[in-house]
C-alpha cells in the first residue's frame, strides 16, 4: 500500500510539472502561434540553475557553475529567471519575421545543440553524468516519507493551478487578444498598430519563465538532472499532449497532459516486460509519433476545441474560411 | 600553429562532404516541394543501417553506397508518396507539413532505434592507411569521400543545366502552376525529386558510417542541423549554395575543434546559423525566392 501511495504521489508531482508545460506551451503555440520546439531546453536550464545554486560550490566529485547554497525558493525563483532570460536571448533572433516552418526548425536544432554543449563541456553542468544529490526542499521538516511526498506533490499543484489562473487571466486580458489577432491574422494585427515581434517576445519569455520554474520543481523533486532527461523528444511528448487535449485551450491542455504524458507513458510500467531492456521505451516513442500523426491527420483541433467567442463564430459562419489551394499534381 | 591549420581545414573539407552530400539532396527536395523535411535525419540514419546490414552479409566494400542510396530513395519516395501527399491533399499547408515530417521522424528513429537493440556497430569498410598531403594527413577513405561529394556536385550541376528533366526540375521549382501549364509532367517531377533526394540523404548517409566507422540509431538526428542550417544558408534549391554552406561549416567547425574544443565547435556551428538569421532573413522569409505553397 505504501508503495502506491509513493507512485501515486510521485505521478501527481509529474502531472503537476507537465501541466505547467502544457500552459506554457499553449500560451505561446495556442495562442500566439510562436512554436517553440526548443521548450525542454528552457525546463533544462531551469532545473540545472535550480540544482547548482543549493548544492554548493562545485567540487572534484562534480563540476558546474554557479555553485551556491541558497534556500529552495529562492532556487525556484532563479530557475524561472534562468528561462526567462534564456528564451529572451534566444527569442531576440529566432523570432525575427520569418516563416513559421523555419522558426520552428531552428529552435528544434538549437534544442539539439545546447543538448551537445552541455554533454561536451563539461565545467557547465558536468556533462553527460549531469548534477546529482540536489538536496530535498525543507528536508529537516519532521514529516514521514509519505507525508513529504503528498506535501510536494501538494506544492506542486497548488503552483500549477497559479500558473493556471495566470495564463487564463493573461490570455482573457487585452493583451490575450492581440496574441490571438497575431496567431490567426498577422498582416491585419500589425496593421493595427500591434507590434508583433515584441508581443511575439513577450510570450516568449513568459513561456520560457514557466518553462524554468517547472524545472526547477521538477529537479527538486527528483534530485538529479542530465542530458538524458531533456532529450529533444521530450518537447514532443507535450505537444502531444496539447494536440489530443485541444490547442488554445486551457482545460484541453490539462486533460491531455492526463492521457498522454501520464497514462499513456506511466501505464507500460504495469505491463510485463517484452523483448529486451529498452524494448518497451523505444514503443512507446514510436506510439508519440504515432498520435502525433493521427492527430494531424484526422483532428487537427483536438478533442476540446478553443472556444470562439460570437462575433468570430458569425464571421466564420458568413465567409467559409477560403484556404490558400494546395497544388496536389 | 600553421600546420595545425592547415589539417584543420583538410578535415573541414571532409567533414564539408558528408554534410555537402546530404545538404543537396534536402535543398533540392526543399526547394521543389517547400517541405521542410525533419525525417532526413532518419532516413540517414535508415540507409545507413540498410548499408551495414548488407556489409554484414557480405556485400563489400563501396556497393554498400548504393545500398544505402538505394534504400533512402525507396523509404522517401514512399514517405513522399504514402504519408505527405495525403497530408497535403487534406489540407495541411508548410507549416502543418514539418509537423508531420518530425512525428515521421520520431517513429522512424525510434523504430530504428528498437530494431538495433539501442546499440553502437562499428563499421569498417577499409582499413584506413593515412595518406600525407603536406602537412595534412587525411586517409584515403576520407580523400574518396571529397571526391565522391566533388562528383555528386557536378552530376547535379549536370543534370539541372543540361538536360529536359533538369530544366523542368527547375521550372517547377521556380513556378509549380505555370510548369504545370506549360505541359511539364509535375507528378513524375515530384517522384523524380523524392528519388533523387532520397538517393542522395542515403548516400550520406553510408559515407557519414564510413568515415565515423560506427552506426547507431540517433547517426543521422545528430547530423540533421548541420544539414538544415546549411540547405538554409546555401538557399533553398541551391546545389552550389548548399555546397559552399557545408564548406564553410565544416570548415569553421573542424578550426575551432582544433583550437578550441569539441563542446564549443558545435556552438560555431550554431554560430553559423544565428549568423545566417541576421544577414540573410529575406532568403529564409520564402517570399524572396517565389512561392510558398506546397508541391506534391
Amino acid at each position: 500500500m505504501t508503495a502506491w501511495s509513493y507512485y501515486i504521489a510521485t505521478l501527481t508531482v509529474y502531472f503537476g510539472v507537465n501541466v505547467l508545460s502544457a500552459l506554457s506551451l499553449n500560451l505561446q503555440f495556442g495562442f500566439a502561434g510562436v512554436v517553440n520546439f526548443g521548450y525542454i531546453l528552457f525546463q533544462a536550464v531551469g532545473a540545472y540553475i535550480a540544482a547548482v545554486v543549493v548544492l554548493g560550490p562545485s567540487s572534484a566529485f562534480q563540476q558546474y557553475v554557479f555553485g551556491a547554497r541558497l534556500p529552495f525558493g529562492v532556487a525556484l525563483l532563479l530557475a524561472t529567471l534562468a528561462g526567462a532570460v534564456l528564451s529572451l536571448l534566444i527569442g531576440l533572433f529566432s523570432l525575427r519575421n520569418i516563416r513559421r516552418d523555419y522558426q520552428a526548425a531552428i529552435l528544434l536544432i538549437i534544442s539539439l545543440m545546447a543538448t551537445q554543449v552541455v554533454q561536451g563541456y563539461v565545467p557547465l553542468f558536468n556533462g553527460s553524468n549531469g548534477v546529482t544529490g540536489v538536496p530535498r526542499p525543507l528536508s529537516s521538516v519532521p514529516l514521514s516519507l509519505q507525508g513529504y511526498q503528498w506535501a510536494y506533490a501538494g506544492w506542486v499543484l497548488l503552483v500549477a493551478a497559479l500558473a493556471y489562473a495566470l495564463v487564463t487571466w493573461l490570455s482573457r486580458s487585452p493583451w490575450g487578444r492581440a496574441l490571438r489577432a497575431l496567431r490567426d491574422q498577422e498582416d491585419a494585427a500589425a496593421a493595427i498598430g500591434l507590434n508583433v515581434t515584441a508581443l511575439r517576445l513577450q510570450v516568449f519569455v513568459i513561456g520560457g519563465a514557466l518553462a524554468g520554474l517547472s524545472g526547477g520543481l521538477l529537479v527538486e523533486y527528483i534530485g538529479a538532472w542530465s542530458p538524458d532527461a531533456w532529450g529533444y523528444a521530450e518537447t514532443f511528448v507535450i505537444f502531444t499532449a496539447l494536440f489530443v487535449g485541444g490547442i488554445g485551450n486551457y482545460r484541453g491542455a490539462v486533460l491531455g497532459v492526463l492521457l498522454v504524458p501520464i497514462i499513456f507513458l506511466e501505464l507500460p510500467r504495469f505491463l510485463p516486460q517484452v523483448g529486451y531492456p529498452g524494448l518497451m521505451d523505444s514503443m512507446e516513442w514510436i506510439a508519440i509519433g504515432a498520435i502525433w500523426m493521427l492527430c494531424l491527420y484526422i483532428r487537427p483541433q483536438g478533442i476540446v476545441p478553443e472556444r470562439r467567442n460570437r462575433a468570430a463564430r458569425t464571421a466564420a459562419a458568413d465567409a467559409r474560411p477560403a484556404r490558400e489551394s494546395v497544388e496536389v499534381a | 600553429m600553421g600546420s595545425t591549420l592547415v589539417s584543420a581545414i583538410g578535415f573541414g573539407v571532409v567533414l564539408a562532404s558528408i554534410i555537402a552530400i546530404a545538404a543537396m539532396g534536402f535543398t533540392i527536395q526543399f526547394g521543389l516541394t517547400n517541405v521542410l523535411n525533419l525525417s532526413f535525419g532518419a532516413v540517414m540514419t535508415f540507409a545507413a543501417f540498410a548499408a551495414y546490414l548488407a556489409n554484414r552479409h557480405g556485400v563489400g566494400g563501396w556497393s554498400g553506397l548504393g545500398v544505402g542510396g538505394a534504400a533512402g530513395a525507396a523509404l522517401t519516395l514512399a514517405l513522399g508518396r504514402g504519408v505527405f501527399r495525403p497530408y497535403a491533399r487534406r489540407g495541411a499547408h508548410l507549416f502543418e507539413m514539418m509537423m508531420v515530417t518530425l512525428g515521421l521522424s520520431l517513429i522512424v528513429n525510434y523504430a530504428i532505434q528498437a530494431l538495433s537493440h539501442n546499440n553502437i556497430y562499428q563499421f569498417v569498410v577499409l582499413p584506413s592507411t593515412p595518406l600525407h598531403l603536406g602537412s595534412i594527413l587525411i586517409t584515403h577513405t576520407q580523400l574518396i569521400i571529397v571526391f565522391i561529394a566533388i562528383g555528386v556536385l557536378i552530376a547535379l550541376i549536370s543534370l539541372l543545366q543540361l538536360t529536359k528533366v533538369g530544366k523542368a526540375l527547375r521550372a517547377m521549382a521556380a513556378d509549380p502552376d505555370l510548369a504545370r501549364a506549360c505541359g511539364i509532367r509535375t507528378g513524375r517531377i515530384v517522384v523524380l525529386t523524392w528519388l533523387l533526394s532520397g538517393f542522395l540523404c542515403g548516400l550520406a548517409g553510408v559515407v557519414y558510417i564510413i568515415n565515423a566507422q560506427s552506426v547507431g540509431y540517433t547517426t543521422g538526428q545528430l547530423f540533421l542541423p548541420l544539414v538544415v542550417a546549411a540547405a538554409i544558408l546555401g538557399g533553398a534549391g541551391s546545389p552550389l549554395g548548399a555546397v559552399a554552406a557545408s564548406l564553410m561549416m565544416g570548415i569553421v567547425t573542424e578550426i575551432v575543434a582544433a583550437f578550441g574544443s569539441e563542446a564549443y565547435s558545435t556552438v560555431a556551428g550554431f554560430g553559423i546559423l544565428v549568423v545566417v538569421l541576421l544577414s540573410r532573413p529575406g532568403a529564409v522569409r520564402g517570399g524572396e525566392t517565389g512561392h510558398t505553397q506546397l508541391t506534391l
